[in-house]
């Protein structure tokens, strides 16, 4: 396809702005009623483009809302292969990347500790310079990026070997590097497989996360949510602590940290004591047909002997089985020998490889491990490196103490970062290239082999940012006169790239829907190697289960592996099991709090080897005795070692004291995680002595002729994962209040995923105004600022609001959110408002409308074609955005309406119905936790 | 034959003369300790109005007040001085209508205090609210969206209530007035008489003007009467027509009424038992007159009681789970200390008034006057914050903590309420003289 | 115009009061004023109740039908359901209308006493305050026949 056709289509289609994007602020001179905009962008009218998530290396594609040539709102995109529409928190927040205050926006240097602003001209020149003097001298310069996958990955390779850069392999904190190098011994494939669950009957899953980092998070909610469909798939996860996996498994086994080798082999020895798996077992591995030793690994793993037996029993009766070690249960001492059980055990399960696809792999193979950091520390020690380049990665904050990274770069002639905004590594640099962020540059994205992902401007960077491919084109051109790039600008590069890669169909599917699947091979299983694994597990017997106390590092939900930091809104969300939004702490057990005599919210200090570290406390229920946690981006270092021979982060480590050295207050959101019997979860455990009554209205129900929207949500596919509440903030303008106002019970959440610990492990409730038809809320207010609308909303007209505040005294859920303060957005922050509905002033009340500018604007569409709204055409922000699909939206007066027919049949749950509030949100279903 | 009293008229002068000689003294010069009090009292004023300024202009996050106690002490001190203003009006109104002698002594300072107090709590609900600066879409007016006020809101009827209370108190208090102003102006001099003489409408005491007088008077006493009871059941609707738990309970409405009395009457004892020592009225007001008013304090005070009893047996009785909840965090939960002071204070220590010479007792009856307006904010105070700190929804449970600035206007309240007094005392007869001449 | 009678006794004023009812005049014909009011004159001269209780009743009804009227009025003029609760809600309408009766029978008593007491009127004032504090009694002008 010629590359005139294709920019057209780009632009037919609408997948692209317009070539030569706008400066912001010529709508300034716009009179939309009499000049029509020159770009044909009306103001008021929103466009949709595709794009690409770049929070974390799972790269979820995406819809982007643009309103006046802004990004406005990120929406998963509904037909991708991986997230299928779902977009987790941290895609939502990303957004807030894009306009954050403290972008870096122009080169700078650092002369004498303090940062000057260069021009591009300079900072190509001192780049420029430092190269040809390092070569001169003959040291080494490198480049160092995190996980790049796509057009990109490509042109790192071809500059870098232009201008005789030496291009490492790419780091990240979470390489998976012994889950790879098991793959490697197993099927001599180093790489990570595509896991596919919806076709599986069992799911086994240990330490993997799969819900909060690992991977594919959005992917797997989804393929999870769709396979719970089958009322017999079952889930066991297998963890030392309590993650939010966890709890949601349908089993959890909190076993000893280090024991799932021993799990792991008790259960291949069960399975291969038996055909059809005896036959399947390699020659080279008899030696794992032991009799099974059911007492030996319950003492070892801490777990009962008959819930080993059930797994096992469980697992010989799935008829498509899938096992999976990951997370906690590979980043460990021994991690390997697990992840080489884990995948042999999947190898016997199933043989073909039905649900285990190399060919669809996950891109990554380039990926280095720590032990490649630790190689680049040292030659930085011992000063071998003259340039050091660093993009997109934060080897400064994600490389263990021990490797003292920070103080080795002190060793390199130039250190060069390219970042969006500054971090610890970007603090030790000497120039910084301000990176573009990814809805204002081209790009392309390859998270898993065959899925590739586009990026497009949607917008004008800010500042002086470019994008990285951009640079090193200009980079290439700088130093290779002689010899310099074909292309003109990366999306030149991309062009090329994409017309070499695709076929005239594919160009235009990328083009019109953003994305591309490729035809994936047709190979089948890589053969398993028999003798490698058999060396590999015949000398390994596993560490010895630790007794003693330890310390694990989580994986955060919100933050990843730290670089969430910057972004406020994802503070602002709470933690689902914990409820802490700002803050670090450590979680305990119950009984270790006791033993200690610790009490929530006072600091403990433990003795890690010779460093001590300090933290406030949280009583985690279900978390087992001796297990403490701590998440990634509590720690201000990494006091945890890179396993010698895999690179693999060994995140856990034994502590030894605790003591107690003071207090300090966490913004600890939930008042109580206990319903006290109050039924707010259909669960007969949590039901109150007295059964619901029906009640009988004393005043007849108002008529909703046309429209009566309700909201259905399916506790059995919600996951806690508070991807809905990052979605509502952002479409509502919702504001971020801060630290000292969450410790005063201020949070402004419209929409709050509350868990209640009442039967162990927490169940999941996400809580949002109930539009009751009966509304406490609605008579007391003086001013008629709350009221029932015709279409049975529960409004709240902010401009009528004077803030009496009864309103949410009155609401029994709470849901009701009062503007305490002026909540000013730091430009340009603001600009990432919504248009489509008001910033609040102080003093007003605020809360869940339904997104009723969705409404709205979908009332406004189906009038124009002279009918009513249809099902599926309005959906409100925390619907789209789920992961899981558990929230869907419509219109009861609609009998074919697909909330009409999840609440006809089912006769659902509703929160304090007994109250006789009669509300619109409606609770399916609720897993018994065992 | 005009009969002019002497001027260095002894301990033999006619009551009536000396009477209003005494009263008269007391609108005298100010002295050196009533600037200092009023000054002191102005200061609080100023305090309170600064710190509303900056409410406006920064918004309510300066209050300690959050989710889901969003309502704490200025809504307290609403209630509270509310209630206080009732016992003015019992005294005037509805002991005339009883023909309770003893009444005279008290009324005027009784009636000043309802409309001072009443002044006062009009304020709060004004301090309360996010955007005071559109307060008037709570009034009843044609708007330009032809939009009116939710009247199914308590705090509509609020309005109306005390609006209602406040221009019927005042049209009371005015007619009282209207004899002891011609009083004024026949016995001052200069711009003093020619103002008074405006105010009391050259009132002449003819028998026509009698005759309307005391026909006016009683109706504005019966239309008053039924206010005692309504106005602060209605204020008690605020709480007893939502849905928390703790305040949907159809007791409020004597309840409060009941509380607001035992408030309003220790108010009066706290300002009548020290005025009429400095002022000289001890034989206009009489330990007889203060013992019978003790007698309403410990009655509305056994009322409050039994409302206690009444609410918390009923609590645990029912069974409704959250009522229960509710009532067990009052007692024991993170305010257990404020709710035992308030039962101290507002059921136990009126106790003592059983006793004849406690209740003569000036001295103990000012001390517990005191400890019983303690009580009784302490009593609101318990009131709304328990109930919202610990409603339905678990998660939401949360704790409110008093900020210095509610503390501020409080005590810019209390300021605004004695400077008001203490103005009343030196611009109008503190006590009723017509109507005591009628008795001596 | 006669000199006022000033007494400082009560019993000696009504006795002078019964006299001169005894003697044919009316209480329409004879200026009387009190420092505070005797009932007993009022029995002497067998008075009437006078028109405030009119006002008083006027008013009240006038504030109880009109604020009903009024509520109603808004509610339906712009139907805003709140709570389920119906549009036209009895219990809170008929409490503003309580409270409008007071209200309003309160201030037209009040406006009432100043129509028939002839209040602000200034012309006894000063004749009166020369006396001080005492019962006078005189008897006005006699109608020429």
């Amino acid at each position: 396809m010629e590359r005139r056709n294709f920019l057209r289509l780009l632009g037919f289609f609408g997948s692209a702005l317009l070539p030569g994007c706008r400066k912001e602020g010529t709508h300034g001179t716009l009179i939309s009623q009499l000049v029509p905009p020159g770009d044909g962008v009306m103001p008021g009218e929103a466009q949709w483009r595709a794009s690409t998530c770049n929070e974390c290396p799972a790269h979820c594609g995406l819809l982007v809302r643009l309103r006046e040539g802004r990004p406005v709102k990120l929406e998963g995109h509904p037909d991708h292969p991986l997230s299928r529409g779902g977009l987790c928190l941290r895609g939502q927040a990303g957004l807030e990347r894009r306009y954050h205050p403290r972008r870096v926006l122009a080169p700078r240097r650092k002369v004498d500790g303090v940062w000057r602003d260069l021009t591009w001209e300079q900072a190509w020149d001192l780049l420029a310079d430092a190269l040809h003097q390092d070569r001169q001298a003959g040291r080494r310069s490198v480049y160092l990026a995190g996980r790049t996958t796509g057009s990109l990955s490509g042109l790192i390779a071809e500059t870098c070997r232009a201008v005789g850069l030496e291009r490492l392999p790419e780091s990240e904190l979470y390489a998976h590097a012994n889950l790879r190098a098991a793959h490697d011994l197993l099927f001599g494939r180093a790489e990570l497989p595509q896991w596919q669950l919806t076709s599986a009957d069992l799911l086994l899953t240990l330490g993997a996360d799969v819900l909060e980092t690992f991977v594919q998070p959005v992917a797997f909610a989804g393929a999870l949510s769709e396979a719970r469909q089958n009322p017999e798939f079952a889930w066991w996860h297998a963890e030392p602590h309590l993650s939010l996996s966890g709890a949601n498994a349908d089993r959890h086994l909190g076993l000893r940290p280090g024991s799932e080798a021993r799990l792991l082999r008790f259960l291949l020895a069960g399975l291969v004591a038996r055909s059809p798996w005896r036959e399947r077992l390699p020659e080279d591995l008899r030696g794992l047909a032991v009799s099974p030793d059911l007492p030996g690994t319950a003492a070892a793993t801490g777990l009962e002997a008959q819930r080993i037996e059930e797994l096992a029993e469980a697992l010989r009766q799935a008829e498509r089985p899938l096992v999976l070690a990951g997370g906690s249960a590979t980043a460990q001492v021994g991690g390997l020998e697990t992840a080489v059980l884990a995948g042999l055990l999947q190898r016997l399960l199933d043989p073909e490889g039905a649900r285990l696809s190399f060919a669809r792999g996950q891109n990554y193979a380039a990926l280095g491990t720590l032990n490649d950091l630790r190689g680049l520390a040292e030659a930085l020690a011992a000063r071998e490196i003259g340039v050091i380049l660093v993009a997109r990665c934060n080897p400064v904050y994600n490389s263990p103490d021990a490797f003292a990274f920070g103080a080795a770069l002190a060793g390199a002639g130039l250190r060069v970062a390219l970042v969006d905004m500054e971090d610890e590594t970007s603090a030790a640099a000497d120039l910084l290239l301000p990176l573009a962020h990814g809805l204002e540059t081209w790009g392309d994205a390859e998270p898993v082999a065959g899925v590739l992902s586009l990026f497009q401007p949607l917008a004008e960077p800010f500042g002086e940012a470019r994008g990285e491919g951009d640079m090193l084109l200009e980079l290439w051109r700088r130093l290779r006169p002689d010899a310099p790039p074909a292309a003109r600008s990366y999306r030149d590069y991309l062009l090329a790239a994409w017309e070499q890669r695709l076929v005239d169909q594919q160009l235009g599917d990328l083009a019109r829907q953003g994305w591309v699947e490729l035809p994936a091979s047709a190979e089948s299983a890589p053969a398993l190697r028999a003798s490698e694994t058999a060396a590999v597990l015949g000398t390994a017997q596993g560490p010895a289960a630790t007794a003693t106390p330890g310390l694990l590092l989580t994986p955060s939900l919100r933050h990843f592996d730290g670089r969430g930091r910057p972004l406020a809104l994802l503070s602002e969300i709470p933690e689902p099991l914990t409820t802490i939004s700002w803050g670090q702490w450590l979680a305990l057990s119950e009984a270790d709090a006791r033993n200690w005599r610790l009490k929530e919210q006072d600091v403990a200090e433990l003795s890690l080897g010779g460093l001590r570290l300090a933290l406030p406390v949280k009583i985690q229920p279900g978390l087992a005795a001796g297990v403490l946690t701590v998440s990634r981006e509590a720690l201000a270092g990494l006091p945890f070692a890179a396993d010698e021979h895999t690179g693999e982060l060994l995140a856990w480590r034994d502590i030894g004291q605790v003591r107690r050295v003071g207090r300090e207050r966490l913004p600890i959101l939930a008042g109580s995680t206990s319903q006290h019997g109050r039924g707010i979860i259909p669960d007969p455990v949590h039901q109150d002595a007295h059964p619901v009554a029906t009640r009988s209205e004393l005043y007849p129900e108002h008529d909703h002729a046309h429209y009566s929207w309700a909201l259905v949500i399916d506790l059995d596919r919600c996951t806690g994962c508070s991807a809905c509440v990052a979605a509502c903030y952002i479409e509502n303008n919702v504001p971020v209040v801060g630290r000292r106002d969450h410790l005063k019970g201020r949070e402004m959440s419209w929409l709050r995923i509350e868990p209640y610990y009442d039967s162990g492990r927490p169940q999941f409730l996400p809580m949002l105004c109930q539009h009751c038809h009966y509304a406490p809320c609605e008579p007391v207010c003086p001013v008629y600022a709350a009221y029932h609308n015709p279409e049975g909303l529960n409004v709240q007209v902010y401009q009528r609001c004077v803030g009496t505040r009864y309103c949410s005294n009155n609401c029994p859920y709470k849901v009701r959110r009062f503007n305490w303060w002026e909540h000013r957005r730091e430009a340009p922050l603001d600009q990432m408002l919504n248009p489509d509905l008001v910033a609040r002033d102080r003093g007003v009340m605020e809360k869940c409308t339904f997104c009723i500018q969705r409404i709205r604007v979908a009332r406004d569409r189906a009038k124009d074609k002279g009918r009513l709204i249809a099902d599926g055409e309005v959906v409100p922000a925390c619907a789209q955005s789920c992961p899981a699909r558990a929230i869907s939206f419509g219109n009861l007066r609609d009998p074919e309406a697909r909330v009409s027919r999840l609440i006809g049949d089912l006769d659902p749950h509703r929160v304090f119905a007994g109250l006789g509030t009669e509300p619109s949100v409606y609770y399916l279903g609720c897993r018994r936790p065992a | 034959m005009s009969q002019e009293p002497g001027l260095n008229a002894g301990p033999n002068l006619a009551p009536a003369e000396r009477l209003e000689r005494t009263v008269l003294a007391a609108m005298s010069r100010p002295s050196l300790r009533y600037l200092g009090a009023l000054g002191l009292c102005g200061l609080l004023v100023l305090m309170l109005f600064a710190i509303w300024g900056v409410i406006i202009w920064q918004g309510m996050g300066i209050a300690g007040i959050n989710h889901p106690v969003s309502w704490g002490v200025f809504i307290t001190n609403f209630v509270f001085w509310v209630g206080i203003a009732h016992s003015g009006t019992l005294i005037s109104a509805v002991l005339y209508l009883f023909r309770a002698r003893f009444r005279t002594s008290f009324n005027r300072a009784a009636e000043a205090m309802t409309l001072i107090a009443l002044s006062v709590a009009g304020l709060f609900p004004l301090i309360h609210l996010g955007r005071v600066w559109i307060f008037y879409y709570l009034l009843p007016y044609p708007s330009e969206r032809l939009i009116w006020p939710n009247f199914r809101s308590p705090l509509v009827w609020d309005v109306f209530a005390v609006t209602t209370y406040m221009l019927v108190s005042a049209a009371f208090f005015y007619i009282g007035l209207l004899p002891d102003l011609a009083i004024l102006r026949r016995r001052l001099q200069g711009w003093r008489s020619r103002v008074y003489g405006w105010l009391s409408l050259g009132w002449s005491g003819s028998l026509d003007e009698w005759r309307h007088y005391n026909r006016v008077y009683l109706f504005l006493a019966a239309f008053a009467t039924p206010l005692v009871a309504s106005v602060h059941s209605i204020v008690s609707w605020d709480f007893a027509v939502s849905i928390v738990p703790g305040w949907h309970t159809t007791i409020f409405a004597p309840y409060f009424v009941a509380g607001a009395i035992l408030s309003g009457s220790a108010m009066v004892f706290t300002l009548t038992i020290p005025m009429r020592r400095i002022l000289g009225l001890e034989a206009y007001i009489q330990v007889d007159h203060f013992e019978a008013l003790a007698k309403i304090l410990l009655f509305t005070s056994l009322i409050v009681s039994y409302s206690y009893i009444c609410e918390t047996a009923l609590a645990w009785y029912h069974g409704n789970l959250f009522e229960m909840e509710q009532f067990r965090y009052r007692s024991f939960g993170d305010y257990w200390f404020l709710y035992w002071i308030m039962i101290l204070c507002n059921s136990l220590l009126p106790l003592t008034l059983w006793r004849k010479s406690w209740r003569r007792n000036l001295r103990w009856l000012f001390i517990l006057s005191l400890l019983v307006n303690v009580g009784m904010w302490l009593e609101r105070f318990v009131i709304i914050v328990n109930s919202l700190a610990r409603e339905y929804s678990p998660y939401a449970w949360g704790t409110y903590q008093v900020s210095l600035a509610e503390l501020g206007i409080t005590l810019g309240s209390f300021g605004l309420f004695f400077a008001m007094f203490l103005l009343f005392c030196k611009l109008l007869p503190v006590l009723s003289m017509t109507e005591i001449k009628e008795r001596l | 115009m006669e000199p006022m009678q000033v007494f400082h006794d009560r019993e000696e004023f009504l006795a002078r009061l019964r006299e001169l009812r005894d003697a044919g005049h009316g209480w329409r014909d004879l200026d009387i004023h009190m420092p505070f009011h005797v009932h007993e004159v009022d029995e002497i001269f067998a008075l009437p109740p006078g028109g405030v209780r009119f006002f008083a009743l006027g008013g009240g009804v006038l504030g109880f039908a009109g604020g009903l009227a009024f509520v109603c009025y808004t509610v339906l003029s712009w139907p805003l359901i709140t709570g389920g609760k119906p549009i036209v809600s009895v219990p809170p309408f008929l409490l503003i209308a309580y409270l409008l009766t007071i209200l309003c029978g309160s201030l037209c008593a009040f406006g009432g006493f100043l129509l028939l007491a002839r209040r602000p009127g200034f012309g006894e004032a000063s004749d009166v305050d020369a006396h001080g504090d005492c019962f006078m009694v005189r008897v006005r002008e006699e109608k020429k026949r």
